[in-house]
């Protein structure tokens, strides 16, 4: 009965988890639902796991609770992976506004060399003029 | 009639080796060229400095995707009516710039992409073949673009067709989304025989045949989260 209450909870939890992960990744947060669901269903009527394991050819139900383990292990994943690549495209906003903000513009005779309207938009004094770059930094250290 | 600007930009990643004569070569033709040099350790930016437009750094490696956005961006700030990506390896030829320029302003379309097919290509291993093809059977079946080089890194957008392309993969799929964003944007679009130059070099600094699978999994990770 402890077993039974305990994976209880833990699927449960599962549940919310799969509630609050559910405006971000609805597909993740369907299969969590459908998984957990059916583990809570087969914790507390065991015996339907087997037949429902001898209707899809599995054998026995531990079997198949593990087989389900296994792609409740690959949702969970894949779940990750899609964080990592949000993560990513963070990073890649943060990196392009940096780097937007530090443009080099050497060439003295460019037809469109750095223009004012970009040093306004960054706040910073136009790169091209090296000499002027830094003496503005140092005016700003002192 | 005035001529239109044209900003070419050129992602860069440890590309030292050529990135000088390649953006030379461009700004001959009197392009205005934005370098991004896609966070290189190899002292490409220095290189760049000295002779394109603009050069943007990426402070880490974010992928080629992500610097063409980064310089389609920088480009659209600077007022640019034409925007070509070219390739820093040196594959592609600053010749064919014209062409994909008349394209688009004498055709009226708002794409113009580089075709390897339609041009002549110069020593294309057959890998790299069988490759180019699977690939081009992939975008007509995900995106109905009737094409015959779907890879290709020489490409020029008018401003409307940049304004309308929506990029979020950094890495090298960003060559499939480029197309999706075409036909999403139902906007005009032309090929243009272009060729490539197969050397050594930018066969060593190309795709390996092998990073498809990664590019088809970017792809699909992106249709299950948006």
């Amino acid at each position: 009965m402890i077993a039974r209450a305990l994976l209880s909870l833990l699927l449960c939890c599962v549940l919310v988890y799969a509630w609050v992960e559910y405006r971000r990744s609805p597909v993740i947060a369907l299969s969590s639902v459908v998984a957990s669901l059916a583990g809570i269903y087969f914790v507390w009527v065991p015996s339907h796991s087997t037949l429902v394991a001898e209707f899809v050819g599995v054998g026995r139900g531990a079997d198949l609770v593990l087989y389900l383990w296994v792609c409740i292990s690959l949702i969970v994943l894949l779940n990750l992976h899609l964080k990592l690549r949000a993560q990513h495209e963070l990073i890649t906003k943060l990196a392009r506004s940096i780097a937007m903000a530090n443009v080099q513009s050497p060439a003295p005779n460019a037809p469109r060399a750095f223009s004012v309207e970009v040093a306004s938009q960054t706040g910073l004094p136009p790169p091209a003029a090296g000499g002027h770059t830094s003496t503005q930094m140092r005016d700003q250290t002192v | 009639m005035q001529k239109p600007a044209v900003w070419v930009i050129c992602p860069a990643f440890n590309e030292a080796a050529t990135i000088a004569s390649v953006v030379a070569g461009l700004r001959r033709r009197r392009y205005d060229v934005v370098v991004v040099d896609d966070g290189s350790t190899d002292g490409t930016r220095h290189i760049a400095a000295k002779v394109a437009t603009a050069v943007i750094t990426h402070p880490v490696n974010l992928g080629q995707g992500a610097a063409l956005k980064t310089g389609i961006d920088y480009a659209l700030s600077q007022g640019a009516e034409i925007l070509v990506t070219f390739d820093a390896d040196g594959q592609h030829r600053a010749e064919d710039i014209p062409r994909l320029v008349r394209a688009l302003t004498e055709q009226r379309a708002d794409f113009a992409l580089g075709s390897r097919r339609l041009g002549q290509p110069r020593n294309i291993p057959l890998v790299r073949r069988v490759f180019l093809f699977a690939a081009t059977l992939f975008t007509v079946a995900t995106t109905g673009l009737c094409l015959t080089d779907t890879h290709n890194g020489l490409r020029a957008f008018t401003r409307r067709g940049a304004l309308a392309l929506r990029l979020r993969q950094d890495r090298m799929a960003h060559a499939s989304e480029i197309l999706a964003e075409i036909a999403r944007s139902g906007l005009r679009y032309i090929e243009v025989p272009v060729t490539i130059v197969y050397t050594e070099y930018s066969m060593l600094k190309g795709q390996r045949t092998a990073d498809f699978i990664r590019i088809l999994l970017d792809l699909f990770a992106q249709k299950v989260h948006r």
